[in-house]
């Protein structure tokens, strides 16, 4: 195998001395989470692991998620593509095509088996053999279980490499599914939104690249870091949820005022994501922030909870929200209690009528 | 004869295929097809579903062109059910397709088709102060100094400039050094950079073009900023039907819109003029000229016989499209179809697309003679989109088998596009059909009373005409001017984005803040059945969605989408598709690295994905689904 560059040799290029080499490796052990005895096994690997090579493969999908990516500010995409990795293969920006394309991506499998990320965009669509999504004239499922065989790890970016996404809503025409039944035994982490938010595509990448580690997950295998909270629990409206000050219709005063959109049918209390907090745009804003109420596009099932402008009829058997929000903190507590009820009733109507 | 598959075409949106036969000795192209390689059914996942979703559903269709299927279904639902949108709503919308279209336009033509012309590898031969000099001479050379109607100045000095100084140029060229001399490509891996038209151009202009693909990838996120202020995000901004979400107000601290986001978005506007009018045109000019006094003047195709658009940009809002309130609005009029443009224009004719036109069954069509569907009456049966039918029907490759193809068949069915049609013939779409409509109205007489923006088309055309020394007739339809044409679209679209800023802000001003019209949003004010079509010139040409309401339900959803019209596979009668001619109209130099005909499918600017789910409708016969995700590992027989 070709010498490819470590943190080291990286080190070495910029001219940053061995103490600043050996304090970042300090760093990078505590951000691991691991303790300060494996710190000569995290030197040791940042002096000879190299940089994270990347296959990024299409399914059924939109290239929302490879535009998302390239809108990353912090860090800029240029600098991921061509500094914090080696992005090997991806139909959208590669120079190549066709036969030689395809052959590059096999000498890339065997070059670095067991050692490239592959990022997935898009779902599987398993119909009919898969013939409903070919590439490079075979199916995309053989290509996403062949690419994934000889994976370090498997990034499955957007709701539909994670859940099958829009194709896979009702009547799910093409048999479209998530990819994590088709990777093997390669460890997976789901980058649910439709699309997911720029900076939290090129964070994960990044933190591979800083740490030479997948991030800490959750039960669903998400970034704890970027899907910890509800939208929710972060979205600077919620006071005027917890207030009970609602936008009846949009574009009414409290629609200008900017009061919450529950009512509208926001999914904001049932949505895991960083829409509250990291935002888009570096902060400049969400759905929610510009008037729009959240329709939980890194929800597994979203395009099935239709429709979009209504929560449960009537919001379900607790009553209606207006009478659950009234500012009291006992009251409020009760409000978010039973509006995360009202959303699991709301969930088994959904499943019942399936 | 030799067959040449090119899969996957890379550099576009979506999955894509073509396969040409080339002759050796020549070079001519005597047969080619393009094959869309996957579909995912999104018009029957719209079926039963509340209209009012309609946008957020199909605005999934792409996320390259995203927005574009959003509004295209918020003004189909609107014309169904007669909802007129505030005048705010229009301003707005019209500043997120004109962003979209400046921003769609750089990428493309920067990240997706500059490596066509220009390569890394070349780059390195470079001298890096001569390449400065070539900046300089470009910006006093090449820019085209056309401006809209700024009513209010805001800018007080171009922010975005080029630089032009060899320690700029030289410390790219180290980067790219280092990276080809890493032995790890990346992005730049196992292109034909060895392909002769690579030396079409001097090392400095690949250089300056390198340095400028990393500026652009940088910067092209900038530009779609009003996305995210009126519509929250990008890419998949949000929409409602009858207006816009993003209430405005100027006395309220909390308000999506005020005083400040609208700061933002005129912000990103400057930004996009400046830098097609000090990157885009002048790269743009300076590679193309190249490429014309070399002789490469092909890849015209189905452009020099016929191209088709709607109209562009309704000035104020407008009831409906069927009633003629869209067509009878018009900032840029090329709503029709030019033929015989390749003949010289005395030779055009023009026939203007007309209100009723939406709603006759025979203009607006589709039919699937070697598209992989099944039409209960004949496969050639021309359907108007509001009757469409999808029943998916593939039949595999001509050689391989059904999952691992060799040559696909172009004696029957290759591809899962339908074909468009117009009055039974096929058309191109996109920024060259709409510059080819205005021109030729001109010149015929059409347009008496020129907008200012088709008054600066004209100009456009003329000043191009100018430097290359060429009539429109010649430079127009070929893969130079496809790419051209993409070029002065932006410019046009970002000036067409301050003008609408500007109308927004005049409106404003009136204490109007109004920006959805809601009087027809509860179901219960529906008539029991209407049928309605959106229309909108995609950055990628002509767009319209089709959508039949029954009960308050999508009953059926069509879209017939840019894509489709160029990429479709050829029908018995009417013959072949733009993506087909336009490859049958290029010389290849080594059939073995067919490096031009990936060039002029990629001047269309590919959108696989919206090309490929335009099939709604009616679909009774398909009542076999898999929806257990777990039932993939099987195969079914």
């Amino acid at each position: 195998m070709e010498k490819r560059e470590s943190m080291w040799d990286v080190y070495l290029r910029k001219g940053m001395s061995r103490r600043s080499f050996l304090k970042g490796c300090v760093t990078l052990t505590s951000l691991m989470g691991l303790s300060t005895a494996s710190l000569s096994k995290v030197v040791e690997a940042a002096e000879t692991k190299p940089l994270p090579v990347v296959i990024w493969i299409h399914g059924h999908e939109c290239t929302g998620c490879d535009e998302s990516f390239i809108r990353s500010a912090s860090p800029l995409a240029s600098d991921v593509v061509l500094n914090d990795i080696a992005l090997e293969y991806d139909h959208l920006l590669s120079a190549a095509c066709g036969e030689p394309f395809e052959a590059h991506l096999e000498q890339t499998i065997q070059k670095y088996r067991g050692q490239y990320i592959l990022a997935v965009e898009g779902a599987v669509s398993t119909k009919d053999n898969g013939i409903y999504c070919m590439s490079g004239g075979h199916t995309f499922t053989s290509m996403l279980q062949h690419a994934a065989e000889h994976a370090a790890a498997v990034i499955a970016y957007g709701t539909c490499a994670a859940y099958g996404g829009i194709q896979a809503a009702k009547p799910n025409p093409t048999g479209s599914s998530g990819i994590a039944h088709f990777v093997g035994r390669a460890p997976v982490v789901n980058v649910p939104g439709c699309p997911p938010i720029p900076e939290v595509m090129t964070g994960v990448v990044m933190h591979v690249a800083l740490f030479g580690t997948l991030p800490p997950l959750d039960s669903e295998n998400r970034p704890k870091q970027f899907y910890g909270n509800r939208i929710h629990d972060t979205c600077y409206r919620r006071p005027f949820f917890d207030a009970g000050m609602f936008a009846e219709r949009f574009d009414d005063a409290g629609a200008k005022a900017g009061w919450c959109l529950y009512k509208l049918g926001c999914r904001g209390p049932e949505t895991y994501n960083s829409c509250g907090n990291i935002r888009w745009y570096q902060g400049m804003s969400y759905p929610i922030q510009s008037g729009a109420p959240c329709i939980g596009c890194s929800n597994a099932h979203f395009w099935d909870e239709d429709p979009m402008s209504q929560r449960m009829p009537e919001y379900g058997p607790l009553g209606n929200v207006d009478k659950i929000g009234a500012g009291l903190a006992a009251v409020t507590t009760l409000g978010v209690v039973a509006h995360g009820a009202a959303s699991v009733v709301q969930r088994n109507k959904r499943e019942e009528e399936e | 004869m030799k067959r040449v598959v090119v899969d996957p075409i890379t550099r576009i949106e979506g999955h894509l295929r073509v396969e040409v036969n080339v002759d050796e000795g020549t070079g001519q192209v005597t047969d080619a097809l393009s094959s869309g390689t996957a579909w995912r059914g999104l018009e029957l996942i719209m079926r039963d579903r509340d209209p009012r979703d309609a946008w957020a559903y199909i605005q999934r269709v792409c996320g390259v062109c995203t927005t574009a299927h959003a509004l295209a279904s918020v003004r189909a639902v609107e014309d169904a059910l007669g909802i007129k949108i505030p005048k705010n709503a229009n301003y707005i919308r019209n500043i997120m397709a004109a962003t979209l279209t400046v921003q769609d336009h750089i990428v493309h033509f920067y990240h997706l088709h500059a490596l066509d012309w220009v390569s890394p590898v070349d780059a390195l031969a470079a001298n890096p102060e001569a390449t400065a000099n070539l900046q300089n001479a470009l910006l006093n050379g090449y820019k085209l100094p056309f401006v809209g109607p700024t009513a209010i100045p805001t800018e007080a000095y171009p922010h975005d400039f080029p630089a032009a100084t060899p320690q700029y140029f030289a410390g790219i060229q180290a980067k790219v050094k280092a990276i080809v001399e890493s032995g790890q490509l990346g992005i730049f891996s196992a292109q034909w950079w060895d392909h002769p038209d690579y030396k079409l151009l001097p090392p400095e202009v690949h250089l300056l073009a390198v340095a400028h693909y990393l500026e652009m990838l940088d910067k092209q996120r900038e530009l779609v900023t009003p996305h995210v202020v009126f519509g929250g995000k990008n890419p998949h901004p949000h929409y409602v039907v009858g207006g816009m979400a993003c209430s405005i107000s100027l006395n309220d601290g909390n308000a999506p819109i005020n005083t400040a986001r609208l700061a933002i978005v005129d912000r990103a506007i400057n930004m996009a003029r400046t830098l097609a009018n000090n990157y885009y045109l002048p790269d743009l000019l300076a590679i193309g000229t190249a490429y014309v006094k070399a002789g490469k003047v092909d890849g015209g195709g189905l452009a020099k016989t016929r191209v088709l658009a709607y109209g562009a940009y309704p000035i104020e809002e407008y009831n409906g499209t069927k009633s003629g309130g869209f067509f009878n609005n018009l900032l840029i009029r090329c709503n029709g179809v030019v033929e015989n443009f390749g003949q010289g224009v005395a030779n055009a004719t023009f026939t203007e697309i007309k209100p009723e036109d939406v709603s006759a069954p025979e203009v607006f069509t589709e039919s699937v003679e070697h598209g992989w569907y099944n039409y209960p009456d004949g496969d050639s049966k021309e359907i108007h989109p509001w009757e469409g039918i999808t029943e998916p029907k593939f039949t595999g490759p001509k050689e391989g088998t059904g999952t691992q193809w060799q040559t696909l068949n172009e004696g029957g069915k290759y591809s899962w596009l339908k074909t468009p049609k117009w009055r039974g013939k096929l058309c191109e779409v996109g920024p060259l059909a709409r510059y080819i409509i205005i021109y030729t109205k001109a010149q015929k007489g059409l347009l008496p009373e020129p907008t200012w923006a088709e008054k600066m088309m004209l100009d456009q055309v003329n000043a191009v005409s100018g430097a290359l020394g060429l009539a429109p007739e010649v430079w127009l339809p070929t893969m130079v001017g496809r790419t051209a044409a993409r070029g002065l679209d932006a410019q046009l679209n970002a000036e067409i984005n301050k003008f609408f800023f500007d109308k927004l802000i005049a409106n404003l001003k009136t204490g109007d803040t109004t920006v959805a019209n809601m009087e027809k949003w509860e179901p219960s004010t529906w008539p029991k059945e209407a049928k309605g079509v959106g229309l909108y010139e995609a950055p990628r040409g002509g767009l319209s969605h089709w959508i039949d309401i029954k009960d308050g339900k999508t009953a059926n959803y069509q879209c017939v989408v840019p894509t489709t019209w160029n990429a479709c596979p050829r029908d018995d009668k009417a013959g072949h598709g733009a993506y087909e001619l336009a490859m049958m109209d290029t010389h290849v130099a080594i059939p073995d690295k067919p490096l031009e005909i990936a060039k002029v499918i990629r001047s269309f600017d590919p959108c696989m994905a919206c090309a490929t789910h335009m099939y709604n409708a009616k679909g009774e016969r398909i009542n076999v689904i898999t929806t257990d995700p777990y039932s993939g590992t099987k195969i079914e027989k």
